[in-house]
């Protein structure tokens, strides 16, 4: 399902372009492979902050390990600034952060960003600057000559954005930037997100925290169950979204409920003999109209916007279900 | 194929090795080795210093090999497994560049260990008397080469699985090369057509480790040919890159997860 905006996207660059995408993984002695990604298709543009979002195991690695070269899709295409995931000379474009990175821990900050100058191909000349301007930017210049041992979680956070910037590439991917950070850690991180985007990179972030998602990104693919399920602009979500109302109801026969629950398509909750209800703003008068009619109590309905979690929540139980 | 970047990630490779407590383990009981040469030799009447120098490179080449397999057969697995490797290849750094550079750190660190062993053992030898001349340095040589080759066979195996089974094929690869002759004469005697096929192309796939062997000629005094020294340099090189062409090539098909 999409949310729109598509269509003002459309003279912009494609950046990132994937189109049925499958990987299917054999484990152990098993004949069967366990199929990963499921046909996924999805395009980010030039200068956006794209958010890949996803419950564990959606498959949000998978396609950045596939967009990184780093496994081969089963079947489908993906390309990153119009070339094939496969090559490598391109990827001197290409930054990546990956999930809890580990980096040579012997090594200092500094150590460690010289040398992947030096395999990213960065001339001699500039190596010592790019270093030097980095760890200003990252904040990290007091303990440039500190070994990475002694670094925070945060701090190797900052780090490994850092090395995936060193050769100032046109996009930036990163592998769940936020996760195990502290409050303080989250927002630096975020904040070097934003200064990605007003430097005229583009960022794509795999990320299942919906708030970092809704306070840096421009648009968004929600993955679940190896399927993308939503993809749209993040105002979509937050702003001009569907309406809809959590219904509470008192002394709901069971027939009934069960009624109710095919009609609408939603699940109802169960609190004592009070049952609660998130169904659509359109289809709440006939929710009320048959629970009146089957002398069931209405408590209370409360209106409110579609956010990103409720769609969230969505995609991953209608994945659940499709199990 | 970029040499700053083979270059940086060799330079990165030996820093990682030289952190290995294995490797200065096995250097340890290298030098301790031959050092006890001298108390081993003691035991016989004659010949004495060859006893020492025959103890000394074989200790040498023991302790060379077991640092080759055992350091080298981690390397590519730890990196995977600390996932070091995801940030290396999204840099434009191919696969290939990637086993290159692995492997001409581990090279780099195994040659070192050979040369500090190596001084050890001149070093004994000239304390017990025993003649020093070109012999010997073209038989410390020829195990310089023998180390490209096991580091290779370390590195191939490491391409596409654990360390342990890495290392179990890589000692077997090692004691198989230093009887392939035997297998190939051992097919001639046989008499029967499809053995000494079988043999020849034994042979012919497992590295000839004997061929890098000059200590009989070393310790004896005895004359090296120009030959004997150039055709096991070109085979052991050679026979390196083959291995590392397959490695790389292995390595560029298989899913990093």
């Amino acid at each position: 399902m999409s949310r729109g905006g598509n269509e003002t996207m459309a003279e912009k660059n494609e950046i990132v372009r994937v189109e049925e995408l499958v990987k299917d993984f054999r484990s152990g002695l098993s004949w069967k492979p366990k199929r990963a990604l499921r046909g996924i298709s999805f395009k980010v543009f030039e200068g956006e902050i794209f958010g890949f979002v996803g419950p564990n195991g959606a498959g949000k690695t998978t396609t950045l390990k596939i967009l990184m070269g780093l496994i081969r899709p089963s079947s489908g295409e993906a390309s990153l600034l119009g070339h094939s995931v496969g090559a490598s000379e391109f990827r001197r474009h290409v930054g990546f952060l990956p999930e809890n990175p580990y980096f040579y821990d012997y090594l200092t900050a500094s150590e460690i960003l010289e040398f992947f100058a030096k395999v990213s191909g960065v001339a001699r000349a500039e190596r010592a600057d790019r270093v030097r301007t980095l760890l200003e930017w990252v904040g990290l210049d007091h303990a440039a000559h500190q070994r990475l041992r002694g670094y925070s979680k945060g701090m190797l956070q900052r780090i490994g954005i850092a090395q995936a910037l060193v050769h100032d590439p046109k996009v930036v991917f990163l592998d769940e930037p936020m996760s195990g950070l502290d409050p303080i850690g989250r927002k630096e991180i975020r904040d070097l997100i934003l200064r990605l985007r007003s430097e005229g990179k583009t960022v794509f972030m795999n990320t299942h925290i919906l708030s970092d998602v809704e306070s840096v990104c421009d648009r968004v693919a929600i993955i679940a169950g190896g399927q993308i399920r939503y993809e749209g602009r993040i105002e979509s979500f937050l702003g001009e979204g569907e309406r809809c109302s959590d219904v509470v109801l008192a002394g709901v026969p069971a027939r009934t409920l069960v009624r109710m629950e095919k009609s609408f398509g939603a699940d109802a909750t169960g609190i004592g003999d009070r049952t609660e209800f998130c169904i659509a703003e359109k289809n709440v008068n006939a929710l009320l109209q048959m629970a009146l009619d089957s002398d069931a109590e209405v408590i209370s309905v409360t209106a409110h916007r579609v956010s990103l979690e409720d769609v969230f929540l969505e995609a991953v139980h209608a994945s659940r279900e499709n199990r | 194929m970029s040499i700053p970047r083979v270059a940086a990630l060799a330079t990165n490779t030996v820093r990682q090795a030289v952190r290995s407590r294995l490797l200065y383990t096995l250097l340890f009981f290298g030098l301790v080795l031959i050092a006890t040469s001298v108390g081993v030799s003691s035991l016989s009447y004659v010949e004495s210093e060859r006893i020492v120098q025959d103890v000394g490179l074989a200790a040498i080449r023991l302790f060379g090999v077991g640092i080759a397999i055992f350091v080298g057969v981690g390397l590519i697995h730890d990196e995977i497994e600390r996932r070091t490797i995801y940030t290396m290849l999204s840099k434009p750094l191919s696969r290939s560049e990637f086993i290159v550079g692995k492997y001409m750190g581990l090279l780099l660190t195994v040659w070192a260990q050979l040369a500090i062993m190596s001084l050890a053992f001149l070093a004994v030898s000239w304390v017990v008397g025993a003649p020093l001349g070109w012999n010997l340095v073209a038989a410390l040589g020829l195990v310089g080469i023998e180390l490209m080759v096991v580091v290779a066979v370390a590195t191939f195996f490491s391409s596409f699985t654990t360390p342990l089974l890495s290392s179990l094929f890589s000692v077997g690869i090692y004691l198989a090369g230093n009887l392939s002759r035997d297998i190939r004469s051992l097919g001639f005697q046989s008499g029967d057509a499809i053995v000494e096929f079988a043999g020849q192309a034994l042979y012919r796939a497992l590295p000839d480790l004997q061929s890098f062997n000059l200590t009989v000629q070393a310790v004896h005094g005895l004359p090296i040919s120009s030959l004997e020294i150039g055709l096991p340099v070109v085979y052991g090189v050679g026979y390196s890159v083959v291995l590392l062409m397959a490695s790389a090539l292995i390595f560029e098909r298989r899913d990093l997860r």
